[in-house]
């Protein structure tokens, strides 16, 4: 028994994803003219989330971001690479080796609304975990619930409603306590707070800020929106086509984008002060994608990956971008 | 392009909207006044509940009566007396003189028609042209709205486009018939961050060269510092201020428009909590007494309570409705 | 398309076949055989004789074998209760009644259902709105001999302005296709309001009005395209429905049909007849799906015209 319980703290990553890749095979056509086409929606995805740690995981939509979330949860199978969960590889464990992980990982998504049963008061919502993880006596875990409704920022009378009663924001709070009831050490967080108002919308990021250091969690934070990843990661992964193709601290990101995508990304952020207006101009996604970075030897700061074409370079203090270097075929 | 010594294109005074219901009734809109003159723009903005989208269902005549309950003052549009407009009148309002965009262009077109027949009808249904120049007027606004393979488009279904692709067909199919107002209701929203402000730009260089009025409703005070010359804030079915976009910025009035503006995530580096507004919007069916912000509003005392703050003019073009104004 | 046809086509096929066995199976399961007692016991050695004549002591798979041979040359055999003419000639003459009932009912109830759903969605919550919804319901609780029987009460025995049954002169028909034309009209009433009020809370209908066109415009040519749509899917149901209600129907009126056939061959045990007819109805089923299939793609672009461009 090889449980997560017995991996000691320390520099071992929360959440490790190596090479991770899905493929998709898409029919079309008729009977006799049957063509299947792949489609490569997530491919070489490199990772790492370490303890403690906010990682923002930035594109859009068909970007493969949330593919690469359902696959770190093992909801969904990679077809190629590795899933580490505080560095024991669980990618092709089955499903009951795989409970014990599972209470490690806990997911957060956008539309909370459906993904809170609606027959259940919040406290059963909440308490679900535990049961189904079989950790408590009913009493125990409905105290538990109440009181993570609590810590969520919600009244404890709360545990006695339903869903349907919540505001948005309300009903994250919920889904957020849910996740972590189990005291997880990655919670992954699909767009959370993209269905928000804005007055709530902060609430919600300083919620998880707050939980993130109290109980020295690791955000895995899916989002298409680079302010609100702005204010709460460390570091920042942007995909694009299925493939990571810059990765840096956050504010390097702000200021010393190298991917000609990521700039793309930046630029569209709407500028608050109407007197900086201008004019934009836009390239389209497929100039972006032929547009490869081509780096100098000098430009790169560590040793250079082998391989052809652009792959993820080393530039700066923890910084990678998708590049070829001189010389080189993109 | 602004004129706004001539006549309003649109007056709104004391707009109110309710929807009757078993417990208690959704009071969605109470009381807003606002103008737009010709070639303006204008930002509404608000959270989900403030009444932004209503108001503007309202003006167009949209809103399915009964349920809505819909009462002004005065409401006209382009010299149409709104709320009194007979069959003729509503064709000439809707599509001539205001066209409407909407949130979710991948549900705004009729899946079982190509993008091209939904246009050359919205030209057909306002002017007598054949088939034929219809579909040339179509091309040439595809083409306008910097489609680039506008005839392949035209005979596209909705469901083989993308968002982008449709809300560009959406606007083309709202500009077929110049019209004097574009209504845009969150038009950006369901739509990818680049697409976002590809279609923001469209949408702005489209009415400078088109000369029409745009009123641009959204939750997202970037999108208005982005696009309009005029904001109007609404929270809890009313107008909390009135400014041009540039002195809202600078100086914002009103504590709602102040506390919404430091809330917004990403305006410094690092990682850091952000100011935010605690509690929640009014519940519509039971909104506060008072002002509607004061449960939530740091400076409210007991006058914001129990008394229904007046809009104060505050200077040319600026207004708010607040006690604690300073 | 075509391939799409064809290969709708083949399943089909393999469907007929299926069902064909089940049908034959599920017959000789049944104990006894058509020269079994009854009013007129047979004495064994004429039973053995005929048992053989029809070829009814050989073993199953010959016995399917050798009829389905038959009838793929349209020779269903003879039936034995009327043993003058071939299985088709009796068919052939049975068709016209039922065809001339089931088609009128369908003809009459269909459209009559599309305009009561259409006027109760479209005036929600009036009067025609509630007529709609008892019709509905009435029509698709109260089973169709009740029905039949009521109408028989009403029209026959107390008003007596129509025969209550036979067939031949034309106001003989007047009532079995009244009883008929009830379950296409009520399940067609039910599924067009549903459908409508639907259709008229989508999205895009507040886009059609945004741009001007007129009410009329947007219920005739937007909103009765994307209702019609869930509408074909509802036609194999409803055809399931009328085609079995019609044996009560024709039960009940004495209509010479072949519903009133069916009963007979059930109760008389005439195999070739009984055969002959649920084959028929299997086909008529597997029609009615593949019509059905094929207006639903015709009528969704989704279907017609998969996957994205650009």
């Amino acid at each position: 028994m090889s449980g997560p319980d017995r991996i000691p703290p320390g520099a071992v990553p929360a959440l490790e994803l190596r090479g991770l890749g899905k493929r998709f095979h898409l029919r079309s056509g008729g009977i006799l003219r049957r063509r299947v086409t792949e489609l490569r929606a997530v491919a070489d995805v490199d990772l790492v989330l370490p303890r403690g740690g906010i990682l923002g995981l930035v594109g859009e939509s068909g970007s493969g971001k949330s593919t690469t979330g359902l696959m770190a949860l093992r909801l969904l199978e990679p077809s190629e690479g590795q899933i580490l969960i505080e560095g024991t590889d669980v990618t092709a464990l089955g499903h009951a080796a795989l409970k014990p992980w599972r209470r490690r990982v806990q997911v957060v998504f956008q539309d909370s609304y459906s993904a809170l049963d609606p027959m259940f008061t919040l406290a059963q919502v909440v308490a679900e975990p535990l049961r189904i993880h079989g950790i408590g006596d009913g009493a125990s875990r409905h105290r538990a619930a109440l009181d993570w409704l609590e810590r969520v920022g919600l009244h404890r009378s709360y545990g006695s409603r339903y869903a349907h009663e919540l505001s948005g924001g309300q009903r994250q709070r919920v889904a957020i306590a849910r996740a972590l009831i189990l005291e997880p050490a990655v919670l992954i967080a699909d767009e959370p707070t993209s269905a928000l108002d804005v007055s709530v919308k902060a609430q919600i990021i300083n919620l998880l800020q707050d939980l993130q250091a109290e109980m020295d969690l690791s955000i895995l934070f899916i989002s298409h929106d680079l302010s609100v990843v702005r204010s709460l990661c460390d570091r920042v992964a942007v995909m694009f086509s299925g493939r990571i193709v810059e990765e840096a601290p956050t504010e390097a990101i702000f200021t010393s984008a190298r991917h000609p995508y990521t700039r793309a990304l930046l630029d569209a952020i709407p500028v608050l002060d109407p007197r900086q207006r201008r004019r934009r101009t836009f390239r389209d996604r497929a100039e972006i994608a032929r547009d490869v970075p081509v780096l100098r030897r000098g430009e790169v700061t560590g040793p250079v990956p082998e391989g052809a074409g652009p792959r993820l370079m080393p530039i700066g203090p923890d910084h990678r971008v998708a590049a070829v270097l001189e010389g080189e075929a993109a | 392009m602004k004129d706004t010594q001539a006549q309003p294109i649109v007056e709104i005074e004391d707009l109110r909207v309710t929807f009757p219901q078993a417990e208690g009734s959704v009071r969605a809109v109470r009381g807003v006044s606002l103008a737009l003159h010709p070639g303006e723009s204008l930002g509404v903005v608000g959270e989900s509940g403030s009444g932004k989208s209503v108001s503007w269902m309202a003006v167009m005549r949209l809103l399915r009566a009964p349920p809505a309950e819909v009462e002004a003052g005065r409401l006209r549009l382009a010299g149409i007396e709104v709320m009194q407009a007979r069959r003729e009148e509503l064709t000439e309002l809707r599509g001539r003189a205001a066209a409407m965009i909407f949130q979710d262009p991948m549900t705004a077109f009729d899946p079982v028609f190509t993008i091209g027949h939904q246009i050359i009808e919205t030209i057909r249904a306002h002017r007598a042209t054949s088939k034929r120049a219809a579909r040339a007027e179509a091309l040439d606004l595809l083409e306008r709205v910097e489609i680039r393979n506008a005839e392949a488009i035209l005979d596209s279904y909705p469901h083989q486009l993308s968002g982008g692709m449709l809300q560009r067909a959406m606007i083309a199919m709202a500009l077929s018939c110049r019209p004097q107002v574009l209504i845009a209701d969150e038009p950006t929203t369901a739509l990818d961050v680049t697409v976002q402000a590809q279609i923001l730009q469209l949408i702005k260089d489209l009415q400078d060269e088109m000369g029409m009025g745009l009123v641009m409703i959204t939750h997202d005070l970037g999108v208005v510092a982005e696009t309009v010359d005029r904001v109007v804030v609404m929270y809890g079915g009313k107008v909390m201020e009135e400014a041009p976009v540039v002195e809202l910025f600078e100086d914002p009035r009103h504590p709602y428009t102040r506390a919404l503006m430091v809330s917004i995530p990403g305006q410094e580096g690092g990682r850091r909590r952000l100011t935010e507004i605690p509690g929640a919007s009014p519940d519509p069916s039971d909104p506060p007494e008072g002002c509607p912000f004061h449960p939530r509003c740091t400076q409210a005392d007991a006058q914001c309570a129990a008394e229904e703050p007046p809009m104060a003019v505050l200077g040319p073009g600026r207004r708010a409705a607040c006690w604690r104004l300073t | 398309m075509t391939g799409y046809i064809l290969r709708r086509l083949l399943s089909v096929m393999v469907t007929f076949f299926v069902v064909s066995v089940i049908i034959f199976l599920m017959m000789h399961s049944i104990p006894g055989g058509p020269f079994d007692g009854g009013d007129m016991p047979v004495p064994e050695a004429v039973r053995q004789k005929l048992n053989a004549q029809y070829g009814l002591d050989q073993p199953l798979y010959v016995q399917y074998g050798r009829y389905m041979w038959g009838v793929l040359q349209f020779d269903f055999g003879v039936p034995f209760q009327s043993p003058g003419e071939t299985v088709l000639e009796l068919l052939g003459r049975a068709w016209v009644p039922s065809l001339v009932l089931g088609g009128l009912g369908v003809l009459i109830g269909v459209p009559l259902g599309i305009l009561l759903g259409m006027a109760a969605a479209l005036k929600r919550n009036s009067w025609i709105d509630y007529l709609a919804s008892t019709v509905a319901t009435l029509g698709l609780t109260i089973p169709v001999f009740v029905t039949s029987m009521l109408l028989i009460l009403v029209f026959s025995v107390w008003l007596g302005w129509l025969p209550s049954s036979g067939w031949g002169e034309p106001e003989r028909w007047i009532l079995p296709i009244a009883a008929y034309a009830t379950i296409p009209m009520a399940t067609y009433a039910r599924y067009m309001r549903s459908a409508m009020l639907d259709t008229l809370n989508k999205p895009f209908v507040t886009v059609l009005r945004a741009k001007g066109l007129s009410e009329r415009q947007i219920v005739f040519q937007h909103v009765m395209r994307n209702s019609s749509i869930p509408l074909v899917t509802v036609f194999l149901p409803m055809f399931i429905g009328t085609a079995t209600g019609s044996i009560f129907v024709e039960a009940m009126f004495r209509v010479p049909g072949l519903g009133s056939y069916f009963v007979s061959s059930i109760r008389t045990r005439d195999y070739p007849l009984e055969m002959a007819l649920m084959l028929m109805l299997t086909v008529m089923f597997c029609l009615a799906y593949l019509i059905s299939d094929i207006l639903y793609a015709w009528l969704n672009p989704r279907i017609r015209h998969g996957g994205k461009q650009e």
